[in-house]
């Protein structure tokens, strides 16, 4: 079957259309990794593209990237049961005092359009959280957003605790938002700085393969 | 010539002294008078005296009471977190509107009476008793997308222009009719001039902006022109791709981020449009020191012209050294409109 209106519909964030290729995609024997690798993620890179070139914008990149998390919900399941396994998972969070949220959000769609697991913690996020959640879900890289300078320094209060936990090594650190530099990743000793969603993807794939 | 001279006589492209000075500053203010800022945000003495404590000790042209977006969705019911020394935030995780239907139920707040915008209305007369006719005393509404994303979810309303245009409209029309009434009792209460915060209209494309949110802007603007007030539009962000809407707008002022470059907002605004800005005010306001804060300025308003008014891209943020926010102020003294010229 001719699968190149599936990367269509991802691009233009046609949830139902996306949903009912992979289903009829699947139903003809189609794997679900194929689906993914050859046409979804393509289609969120391209989105990506987009964003960082200031064709897309918020909208566009939120509903492309709803399409894709209906599809994954079907196809998660799947890859899960042929052990195929994801390229990395990544905790992402808004650090401690901090409600912003739509820069976390754009990190987070961007990640799974890129073929990532993705633990949202939300916002307002303590250290002891970011912690335990590593311990929970074996994650290979934290994200934190901060959109204040005042809430900024949570970043570096959650990379201490990760020392101080022993787990530091064990992890891969990155940070993004308004105020926030690499200037300041560097400060902390963070292992990467993005001020875009599509770079972050980018960055986390250069971590995950290194 | 007094601030609010220099401010209304460069408003009517009429000679002044040197040039006005309005950057923003809450938390700034909050801290240099020493309270926490939920007081600042909640109690309109503390937010006078905070504004009027920075336009003294530092020479500014105005004083205004911005505080925090959540003023209006808060009088409109919608829940709000009050941090103790930050600003009131909305709580999207629970916002006003996530279910649709419940706008066809809201009802308008009545500014007089509810009690975050009454408590601005009470800092303007109190301006006025403190300031009037010396500061250019000025009022504070939320844009339409900016307050459509405080009821309704900025996350949840980015999709809605895609999924139901008509929510969208019916949500603008709503925003419109609360602002304008906030607005008018704001200037019956001495409010000489409006500034409309529309930040999230950064984050939509020229194609959604012009469709829905600048005839909304517009109907904004002209309203507020026939309240006999002059208009500041600050949407900060990256507006580069809806400049030629801003500037179609009618504003009197149009401030703009440092994401921006001023030379592109001159080149298609036109030579009239008085531009305020446009500093980063973390990279260089907070984290670098007087000279460079200059030098920074110098380029702004080399590339906007001699229509321009100095102030940062945003707010002034907290932790600012004084000097930093002294130097921006000293910039306006030492420059006349037309000379942006080493004139030290």
């Amino acid at each position: 079957m001719d699968l190149q209106p599936l990367y269509d519909s991802v691009l233009i964030g046609d949830a139902k259309t996306t949903r009912s290729i992979v289903e009829q995609a699947l139903a003809e024997g189609v794997g679900p990794q194929q689906l993914l690798d050859d046409y979804m993620i393509p289609a969120m890179d391209e989105v990506g593209r987009r964003f960082e070139a200031n064709e897309y914008f918020v909208p566009e990149l939120l509903i492309s990237a709803r399409a894709m998390k209906g599809a994954l919900e079907i196809l998660r399941p799947l890859l899960a049961d042929s052990g195929s396994q994801t390229i990395g998972r990544v905790i992402v969070g808004t650090v401690r005092g901090d409600l912003h949220d739509i820069g976390k959000n754009l990190v987070a769609a961007m990640l799974e359009g890129g073929g990532f697991e993705v633990v949202d913690l939300g916002v307002d996020v303590p250290p002891e959280k970011f912690i335990e959640s590593i311990g929970e879900t074996n994650a290979d890289i934290i994200a934190m957003s901060a959109l204040l300078t005042t809430t900024m320094p949570g970043m570096k209060t959650t990379i201490e605790a990760l020392e101080s936990a022993g787990i530091r090594n064990n992890v891969k650190v990155i940070i993004g938002g308004a105020p926030v530099t690499q200037r300041y990743a560097d400060e902390i000793g963070a292992d990467g700085f993005s001020d875009n969603a599509s770079a972050a993807v980018r960055l986390c794939r250069d971590l995950v393969n290194a | 010539m007094n601030g609010r001279e220099r401010f209304f006589a460069h408003l009517r492209g009429e000679a002044v002294d040197h040039l006005p000075c309005l950057p923003i500053t809450m938390q700034f203010a909050a801290d240099l008078i020493g309270v926490p800022y939920k007081e600042y945000a909640t109690d309109y003495r503390a937010l006078v005296r905070g504004q009027i404590a920075v336009a003294e000790t530092f020479g500014l042209d105005y004083v205004n009471t911005m505080s925090d977006p959540a003023c209006e969705a808060a009088d409109c019911g919608a829940k709000i977190t009050f941090h103790p020394d930050q600003p009131p935030a909305v709580n999207e995780s629970e916002s006003l509107l996530m279910d649709k239907e419940t706008l066809v139920h809201l009802k308008q707040p009545d500014p007089s009476s509810t009690e975050r915008m009454s408590n601005r209305l009470k800092a303007l007369s109190f301006y006025k008793e403190q300031v009037g006719g010396q500061l250019m005393i000025e009022g504070w509404i939320e844009g339409p997308l900016a307050e459509a994303a405080d009821l309704r979810g900025i996350n949840r309303v980015m999709l809605d222009f895609l999924d139901d245009p008509s929510f969208v409209r019916d949500l603008f029309e709503f925003v419109l009719e609360m602002e304008l009434r906030f607005a008018k009792a704001q200037v019956d209460s001495g409010a000489e001039q409006i500034g409309i915060g529309d930040a999230a209209a950064s984050l939509v494309g020229p194609k959604i902006y012009k469709e829905f949110v600048w005839p909304y802007q517009k109907r904004m603007v002209d309203a507020l022109h026939e309240m006999g007030v002059s208009v500041r539009l600050h949407i900060c962000g990256n507006t580069s791709k809806i400049l030629e809407g801003m500037g179609k707008l009618g504003c009197d002022i149009v401030e703009l981020d440092s994401l921006v470059s001023m030379a592109d907002a001159r080149e298609t605004m036109g030579a009239e449009q008085i531009l305020l800005g446009n500093i980063d005010p973390v990279r260089v306001v907070r984290n670098t020191n007087p000279d460079t804060v200059r030098e920074a300025l110098e380029e702004s308003h080399r590339e906007a012209g001699h229509r321009y008014m100095v102030g940062a891209g945003c707010e002034v943020p907290r932790d600012t050294p004084k000097e930093n926010m002294q130097a921006i102020v000293d910039y306006a003294r030492q420059h006349s409109p037309d000379r942006w010229e080493e004139s030290r």
